[in-house]
């Protein structure tokens, strides 16, 4: 069954990061998208209905702000793997959120986030997986 | 008792809309509305339980509209909808009269809770309440209201139902010492001198 009303923080609003903030928030849940720089909200839609916070998520500080602490799910989409990484074990180790998602670029560290108790996404491997997938579909 | 209803006064389209999915499910008509002049507009027709009002809005700003609610409409219970970090407007609006505040970004848990405590609160009547829980749930309105003897009188009754409770203890000493510093404010102000001199017998 598909939740809805959830508190979700998502650190990063490039293309993915916004991506899922609009969608999730037209989905009904609250969003707080956080980014370094206000330059990543215009990705945002006019329909957005989350908050902003502009701001380095490396600091605890910007967490408290957003209220990571309360949060049911952090999603990790920065461009920069280890910031993923640190943000998303600041979420789980300190603020105890209960779901803590992390994209990872480089498909070698999923083996070590995965031991850190971090749900990962690497879009490498998926890409790799569905262009594997569409080669044996013509064949 | 008149139908509870809600009022959400914020400049943000995303925080009217946000606040209007958390409080759905409490099944109280939610109304919105887009500025200070609008909300007392809306507030001449509807009378309403409780007003989540933002401090930072275009025009007319939240602290305004709450001076005017206090004026007009004192029994309208208002919660501050503020910034992170915007401590002194926050404690300016307390003193004001607010019973509650609310910092963003919020949960829809955070809204929700918040609600249903004011309102719960509102429900309840002294003559009615007999549990500690409920003594500590009503302690905070007239504290809100600055009505501080009412407020004594509340706390002193919490003390006697749950004599092992130190929340109640500890507002009572605030609320004894609010009363010492209106007195210590009181002795400060000048002193009336009769402008004729007394003539014995003239009274």
């Amino acid at each position: 069954m598909k939740k809805t009303g959830l508190y979700i923080v998502i650190v990063g609003c490039g293309r993915l990061g916004a991506h899922l903030a609009n969608r999730l928030s037209s989905e009904g849940h609250s969003v707080v998208a956080i980014d370094l720089s206000e330059s990543a909200f215009p990705g945002l839609s006019a329909d957005f209905s989350g908050f902003r916070i502009e701001g380095d998520a490396t600091q605890t500080a910007v967490l408290r702000e957003a209220k990571v602490h309360k949060a049911d799910v952090l999603i990790a989409t920065t461009h920069d793997d280890n910031v993923n990484l640190m943000v998303a074990q600041v979420a789980k180790k300190i603020f105890n959120t209960p779901k803590v998602l992390a994209r990872v670029f480089d498909p070698r560290r999923e083996t070590a986030y995965a031991q850190l108790g971090i749900r990962t996404i690497c879009p490498t491997s998926v890409a790799a997986g569905l262009f594997f997938d569409a080669i044996s579909e013509d064949e | 008792m008149s139908e509870k209803s809600i009022l959400v006064v914020d400049g943000e389209q995303n925080v009217r809309t946000m606040m209007t999915q958390a409080l759905e499910p409490l099944g109280i008509p939610v109304q919105t509305a887009i500025n200070g002049e609008d909300a007392l507009k809306k507030m001449e027709t509807t009378t309403y339980s409780v007003v989540f009002l933002d401090l930072k809005m275009p025009g007319m700003d939240g602290l305004k509209v709450l001076r005017h609610i206090q004026q007009e409409r004192p029994g309208v219970r208002v919660v501050i909808v503020s910034a992170h970090g915007s401590v002194e407007s926050v404690a300016e609006a307390m003193k004001l009269g607010a019973v509650d505040f609310l910092e963003k970004p919020f949960t829809p848990t955070e809204v929700r809770d918040l609600a249903t405590q004011i309102l719960e609160r509102e429900v309840l009547e002294t003559s009615q309440v007999i549990h500690f829980p409920d003594w500590a749930t009503l302690m905070h309105e007239p504290v809100s209201d600055r009505s501080i003897a009412c407020a004594r009188d509340i706390v002193c009754r919490a003390v006697s139902t749950g004599p092992s409770r130190a929340e109640a203890y500890t507002l009572l000493a605030s609320l004894f010492e609010v009363g010492f510093q209106r007195l210590e404010e009181m002795k400060q102000l000048p002193k009336v001198k009769p402008t004729e001199p007394f003539i014995e017998g003239e009274l």
